[in-house]
């Protein structure tokens, strides 16, 4: 399989490397198309691939039934075997040419419209409400994660991948950017799909502001840039089931969210302000993000159904 | 889970039952070692806060403007004229005013359904259950196989004869009778894929098991278990390559919606008997050794193995049980031709059932739990049931 799969699938160029492996731009020798392989390794004893990687990935086919138009294709998965104690399972995604990052630093100069932000936020919440309903969350959203085709749809990539990473395998000593965490992970509680929503909050205020919103260089760090913000939660809500406590920060006041984004309408501050909620259950949901005021006048030219 | 207690303690049975009659399987008391030796599956929740469930091959979706419009597009139930023409078929005892029932069989009909798959435990949320049918309904298609051609050097009675083994085995391991559908779909796929000579037949059937599980199981069996229930003929290394390869041919698509499935939902709708139901399952179960099913629907199956279990057992009919027979059935599953074709294969099979090599299913359904299904008189003659219609 392992000869099968690289004929099958030609590299062309490294794009660059994650925490979890190297993705790759490969020409699939049989379309013609250009894909992107991620590889990951997973630890397998004598009872073959672990059931939580079959399971995941089998998830994740299970979602390219739908076809969501913001939800990156899975066309391919391979296992192969490194070793006894390895086995590498590729997956071949369609390739898009930009991530976020890149076109956000590539529009001209006063930065996108705010026209083209509402659009994109408005599709990338659709992508999210999908993967949320179906039960799968992203865990690390940030604009390298988010792919925009040349005709701006966005795709959401490396979704569903976190589970498959954390549960077997060994992780590559790389720093993971803190920047788009949610109090709730970096306080180490636990958490679910309203993870997403705090990074997609984070990246929403990057599109006005093109720079990151809190760049902390460390969890606490991080932490407290937030509370900067946000102000430092009351004591109901500060989680029980974690070490770090309230105490170790300043009781700050929350400040006006346009004082950091200066650039958003009234409606979009509103929603921000609500994304970038302390407390996970009082979070807005991706479906209701979507039927947010923001999201209601007319001006917008939508791409969500391409 | 959608099996009650009765069903378990059938396996055990009828699984004893097999043991005393045939000497199927190399080295079959090996095999049943003790459950500790078992892997266990920390099935840790994928979300924290959310409410899981074990995963199913459904998972829910939800109707709003973002999901694509794909699984609405087809109604799950037939027009007016429709169900006319299929009630001379399927209601063979008549149904005064139908017509009036027309206006009612849509809301009436989801929600039984939604009760239906609340009863059977099949959803976890009950405010998704329409959508979960309806999904069921959709993603059904991507399951069958466009034709029953398998690969020149494999015939049918091949296949028949590993389908029997893997269910005896599958029995042996008290796996869910999901895990057993799922696998035998595996299966039928990586026939036509995966190249596989003669000889690694029997290699390639228990990797669909074994995958099958992984996808469905709690409790899995040890790959050195596996080996053993085939006499060592093949090495660990082999099986983990063959798992390898199954899983990348298929592209680790391991969602299916088992017919058994709708067989349930269709029966609890309708308000079959348990006698009823043990029959269709029968029935079901044995199209499972016919190559020719594997073009059908899920649904299809299902529903046509319901119909010759209600055919065959002959009860005598209730004007509620007739009601609730005709709007489980107005759920349009496909064209008369194709439910009377699989009947037909279905009873012809049934028919001979006893009298074939391949009969671990016949064996199963005819323990004391199950009914004594297999055993029933009438399916000697099944087929000639049928020709009343034709
Ligand atoms: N389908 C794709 N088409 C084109 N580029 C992609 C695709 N998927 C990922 N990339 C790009 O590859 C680069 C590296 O991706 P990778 O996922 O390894 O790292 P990352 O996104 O920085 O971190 P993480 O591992 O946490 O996701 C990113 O810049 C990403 O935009
Ligand atoms: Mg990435």
């Amino acid at each position: 399989m392992a000869h099968a799969t690289s004929i099958q699938y030609e590299p062309v160029a490294e794009i660059g490397g994650g925490a979890y492996g190297t993705v790759y731009k490969a020409r699939d020798t049989e379309s013609g198309q250009f894909v992107a392989l991620k590889s990951v390794r997973v630890q397998t004893d004598q009872n073959g691939l672990p059931v939580s990687t079959v399971r995941e990935v089998a998830l994740l086919r299970r979602l390219e039934q739908f076809d969501h138009p913001n939800v990156v294709r899975l066309m391919d998965v391979c296992a192969t075997k490194r070793s006894d104690q390895e086995t590498k399972v590729t997956l071949v995604f369609e390739h898009v040419d930009q991530d976020l990052k890149t076109y956000l630093e590539r529009a001209p100069a006063p930065g996108l419209s705010p026209e083209r932000i509402k659009d994109l936020m408005k599709q990338l919440l659709c992508g999210l409400a999908f993967l949320h309903t179906n039960r799968v969350m992203h865990r690390d959203l940030k604009p390298e994660n988010i792919l925009v085709t040349s005709q701006g749809q966005v795709k959401l990539a490396d979704f569903g991948l976190a589970r498959i990473y954390s549960c077997h395998m060994a992780l590559t000593p790389v720093v993971v950017t803190l920047w788009y965490r949610p109090p709730e992970v970096l306080l180490q509680s636990s958490y679910a799909t309203p993870v997403d929503i705090w990074s997609t909050g984070c990246i929403f205020a990057e599109m006005f502001r093109r720079k990151p919103l809190f760049c902390g260089d460390s969890e606490v760090d991080q932490l407290g840039k937030i509370f900067d913000v946000v102000g430092l939660p009351p004591e109901e809500e500060w989680p029980t089931d974690v070490t770090l406590s309230r105490k170790n920060f300043p009781p700050l006041l929350p400040r006006p969210i346009t004082d950091v984004v200066p650039e958003i309408n009234g409606q979009g501050a509103q929603l921000l302000q609500k994304m970038l909620t302390f407390d996970p259950l009082k979070r807005i949901s991706a479906l209701n993000a979507l039927e947010h005021p923001y999201f209601q006048d007319e001006e917008t030219l939508t791409q969500t159904k391409s | 889970s959608v099996q009650d207690g009765s069903s378990n303690n059938a396996k055990t049975l009828s699984s004893l039952q097999v043991d005393e009659r045939r000497a199927p399987l190399k080295s079959w008391a090996n095999a049943c070692g003790p459950k500790e030796c078992w892997q266990s599956v920390v099935d840790e929740s994928r979300m924290a806060l959310i409410k899981m469930e074990p995963e199913r091959r459904w998972v829910c979706i939800w109707s709003s403007a973002c999901v694509s419009p794909l699984m609405l597009s087809s109604p799950p139930f037939c027009g007016a004229d429709g169900c006319m023409e299929e009630s001379v078929f399927l209601y063979p005892h008549g149904l005064q005013g139908l017509h009036s029932l027309q206006a009612l069989v849509p809301s009436l009909l989801r929600r039984e359904v939604e009760m239906a798959l609340e009863k059977l435990d099949l959803i976890f949320d009950h405010t998704y259950a329409w959508e979960l049918f309806l999904d069921m309904m959709e993603s059904q298609k991507h399951h069958t196989l466009s034709n029953a051609d398998l690969p020149q050097h494999f015939t049918d009675a091949t296949r028949a004869i590993l389908v029997d083994w893997l269910i005896q085995v599958h029995e042996m391991m008290h796996f869910q009778d999901e895990t057993l559908y799922l696998a035998i779909h595996l299966l039928n796929r990586s026939l036509r894929q995966v190249k596989v000579t003669t000889a690694n037949l029997q290699l390639l059937g228990i990797v669909c098991l074994f995958i099958a599980a992984k996808k469905e199981e709690c409790l899995l069996p040890e790959v050195s278990e596996l080996c053993s229930l085939m006499d060592h003929t093949y090495t660990k290394h082999q099986l983990l390559r063959m798992e390898r390869k199954v899983l990348s041919v298929l592209k680790f698509d391991l969602s299916y919606c088992p017919p058994l499935h709708f067989l349930l939902l269709f029966a609890s709708i309708a308000r079959c008997s348990d006698k009823v139901v043990w029959m269709g399952r029968y029935l079901l179960e044995l199209s499972l050794f016919e190559g020719q099913c594997v073009v059908f629907l899920p649904s299809q199956l299902a529903g046509a193995a319901l119909c010759l279990a209600r055919q065959v057992l002959q009860e005598p009919p209730t004007p509620e049980g007739e009601a609730a027979w005709c709007l489980a059935f107005s759920i349009h599953i496909g064209s008369e031709m194709v439910l009377l074709s699989i009947m037909r294969i279905l009873a012809s099979a049934a028919a001979k059932a006893q009298t074939q090599d391949t009969c671990a299913t016949f064996i199963k359904f005819s323990s004391p739990e199950t009914m004594h299904v297999s055993r029933h008189p009438a399916l000697n003659i099944a087929t000639g049931v049928l020709d009343v219609w034709s």
